[in-house]
């Protein structure tokens, strides 16, 4: 499958995200931890968090919020700014998707590829509880 | 309780060091000696393998006497893949080679430490050494645990201290 071909699935995906209810979900990102110091080590101190923008992105099912499909060129681009090694690290890293101002840890991730071109993200998510 | 539980944390890492410079873990960004206590971290953190992950489990005290003492049990868990370049194949000696570190960072001499208040360390503050110590009991070692590629295994040791007034 040529370069055009893979294109083609990645914009796909997308317009599929964006037609069934696709919108924007937040990847909270904690800041490098700080050195010199035991404080955060200790639960003392708490890092910075920076909340990124992932878009499109879509429950799989209406009723449910535990899979969160995510644009792979949303996330392609986070890599890229954020110098990781793969997307799986990235939301290792992350402490979790905010949607609607809750906070779902990511227990999982699963990618979905055509040729070997990532074109979708399936997160596995748990909601806090209440 | 606190003040034992973070000083036996700082003793561990300090001593795990000294022994094997090389076990260290990169958390956010930063290296640092392969020991975390999982309550400190975030929950995406503590399935970290080839490190001590602490936790802390039951607590009991003891009111008989001018201060009460404070029993705290603290599980430690490891794992090892074991090295990535042996197919993982030398898991199991991975896994004898953090037995034996372990150990000898717990059950070295002197088991008991100068408990330290902490908290000033939020505020950029030193350490603040309290009155009394901590001590503890010998390690032991629990069953051998298989996880998909991973060998690994849960150690126990039982942490003593006395509360000093006012402590929290």
């Amino acid at each position: 499958m040529g370069n055009r071909c893979k294109d083609a699935v990645v914009r796909a995906a997308e317009a599929a995200l964006r037609s069934n209810g696709g919108r924007a979900v937040l990847l909270r990102m904690p800041a490098p931890a700080a050195s010199g110091t035991d404080a955060e080590q200790l639960g003392l101190t708490t890092p910075q968090f920076q909340d990124l923008p992932l878009y499109p992105a879509a429950f799989r099912k209406n009723l449910s919020t535990s899979k969160l499909l995510v644009s792979a060129s949303a996330v392609a681009s986070l890599i890229g700014a954020r110098a990781f090694n793969s997307a799986e690290v990235l939301f290792e890293t992350a402490a979790g998707v905010v949607v609607d101002d809750v906070l779902y840890t990511i227990t999982g991730s699963v990618t979905y590829q055509a040729d070997g071109e990532p074109y979708c993200y399936c997160l596995a998510l748990r909601a806090p509880v209440r | 309780m606190q003040n034992a539980k973070d000083t036996f944390y700082e003793v561990l890492r300090g001593r795990l060091a000294a022994i094997n410079p090389e076990r260290t873990i990169v958390l956010r960004g930063v290296e640092r000696p392969g020991v975390l206590v999982e309550e400190n971290e975030l929950i995406t953190t503590v399935a970290l393998p080839e490190c001590f992950r602490l936790r802390w489990t039951q607590a009991a005290a003891d009111p008989n006497g001018a201060l009460a003492t404070i029993a705290l049990e603290c599980e430690i868990d490891y794992e090892t893949a074991g090295n990535a370049f042996n197919s993982g194949m030398d898991r199991g000696r991975s896994l004898a080679a953090m037995d034996a570190e372990l150990q000898s960072t717990v059950n070295a001499t002197p088991q008991s430490a100068p408990k330290s208040n902490y908290t000033g360390l939020a505020n950029g503050a030193a350490a603040v050494p309290m009155s009394t110590s901590i001590w503890w009991g010998p390690l032991v070692f629990g069953k051998t645990k298989i996880t998909d590629d991973r060998i690994g295994r849960t150690a126990t040791v039982v942490v003593n201290s006395f509360q000093e007034a006012g402590e929290l």
